[in-house]
């Protein structure tokens, strides 16, 4: 109980994920499910932000003044990559979801079962 | 002190997600959303991260949530 | 039904989850392992290896390029899947009694007014991107929402004008291309892909690699978060 205190950051992007795979798996309209697609994204992006931590640790950028600790610049570079596909996926697949609305006239994935 | 703070930040945003999750309206689920990443962003930036606060300021905040308010405008709002 | 079978599931999941969670080491140190790798060698020797002092960019641009070329070539292709989902339900619109919403004033105004002072801060963003927080993406990106905020406020029609389509065409692979480009370079003079000049004779190149990188990102940037937004604005109803 105690390391799960003192990893509360990563014990919140598991709830997070669970949360968001609540939505992908328990919702039944594609924008809700996207929605929770992108909450899953920030809950990995929080997960691997947490391992970077440094405590009282300021941001990686030297010059005058700058002095340790520095937070950890290397999963900051990743999560920069990473918020990047995250936005191109979520534009793609929104343009779907208008695509299948103009098709269907729904985006309930219930009713899709029975279109042709 | 600042990890009673993340707790905090941690608190809001589960509610957010909750939030997200539990209104019938896409619209104030998009806002909400934007508020979550807000959220993330204003977390991001207490950890010594600005470009990733920035970035997620601009492009989760914003630009995804146009995207999604686009997408509802030429859906539906309502979720059954 | 479904609903109490997904909580089940979920909870059951969580359980190896926190179990893992627990076992990590404790956040916060500098010892962790995250931490002891490459990250020293970063901190230490970024700013002389590749003149950045925000070592956050001299992770993403120099000593891991290659993911960010990958990056680019991700958003580009998503760009082009957006065209191509949305081609067809764009050519059934073209209806001209569409009505207009009306724009609050207050909005307009307040986009006026905003809008160069989003020029100057994304472009000084963009330029100062290697010292100061920000870079290449987020300065392109904030240029994009400005696109955006304008479309809303004038209609996508007018706003279209400051990027007409013959020059759109070409801004939106900018990134990927100066990539290509700059990394051809470094393979002619240096011998390996995407490789920037360390020290020797080569040295004042480094700045302009970067510059140039930092460009094509955020004019790509730009043209494809506003180009995206055009492309679904301008779908069917």
């Amino acid at each position: 109980m105690k390391a799960l205190w003192t990893n509360i950051d990563y014990v919140a992007s598991v709830v997070l994920l669970l949360i968001g795979l609540y939505a992908i798996m328990a919702k039944g309209n594609l924008v809700k499910k996207l929605m929770g697609l992108n909450i899953i994204e920030t809950a990995v992006f929080a997960f691997v932000m947490a391992a970077g931590i440094v405590d009282g640790g300021d941001a990686p950028i030297m010059g005058p003044g700058a002095n340790p600790p520095f937070a950890n610049p290397l999963p900051q570079g990743l999560i920069l990559t990473g918020i990047v596909v995250a936005f191109s996926t979520s534009a793609l697949a929104l343009s779907l979801i208008i695509r299948i609305y103009a098709r269907f006239g729904t985006i309930e994935s219930e009713e899709l079962w029975g279109v042709e | 002190m600042s990890r009673a703070f993340d707790v905090v930040l941690y608190g809001l945003l589960i509610a957010c997600a909750l939030a997200v999750i539990r209104t019938k309206d896409l619209l104030a689920a998009a806002i909400i959303f934007s508020t979550y990443s807000l959220i993330m962003c204003l977390l991001w930036q207490l950890r010594g991260s600005p470009d990733v606060a920035l970035t997620e300021a601009a492009v989760g905040a914003g630009v995804t949530t146009v995207l999604f308010l686009i997408a509802v405008s030429r859906t539906t709002r309502r979720e059954r | 039904m479904r609903r109490v079978l997904t909580l089940a599931l979920l909870i059951l999941a969580s359980v190896p989850l926190l179990y893992g969670v627990a076992k990590l080491p404790p956040i916060g140190s500098v010892d962790n392992p995250a931490y002891t790798h490459v990250v020293p060698h970063y901190l230490e020797k970024g700013p002389e290896e590749t003149g950045c002092e925000n070592i956050v960019t001299a992770i993403i641009l120099n000593y891991r390029g290659f993911d960010t070329n990958g990056e680019v070539t991700v958003i580009f292709t998503s760009l082009m899947a957006v065209f191509g989902v949305l081609l067809a339900a764009k050519k059934a619109k073209e209806q001209p009694g569409a009505i207009e919403t009306p724009v609050s004033p207050v909005t307009h105004f307040i986009v006026r007014t905003l809008a160069p002072f989003i020029v100057v801060f994304s472009a000084y963003m963009i330029i100062y991107g290697h010292s100061t927080p920000g870079g290449g993406f987020q300065g392109g990106t904030i240029i994009g929402a400005l696109l955006i905020a304008t479309s809303l406020v004038v209609g996508s029609k007018h706003a279209q004008t400051f990027l007409p389509e013959p020059i759109r065409l070409w801004l939106q692979p900018a990134a990927v291309l100066t990539f290509t480009v700059v990394g051809l370079v470094g393979m002619l003079l240096l011998g390996k892909y995407l490789s920037y000049p360390v020290d020797g004779a080569y040295l004042f190149l480094r700045v302009p690699f970067l510059t140039a990188i930092e460009f094509g990102i955020g004019i790509g940037g730009a043209a494809i978060v506003a180009s995206v937004f055009w492309a679904m604005e301008g779908s069917i109803e």
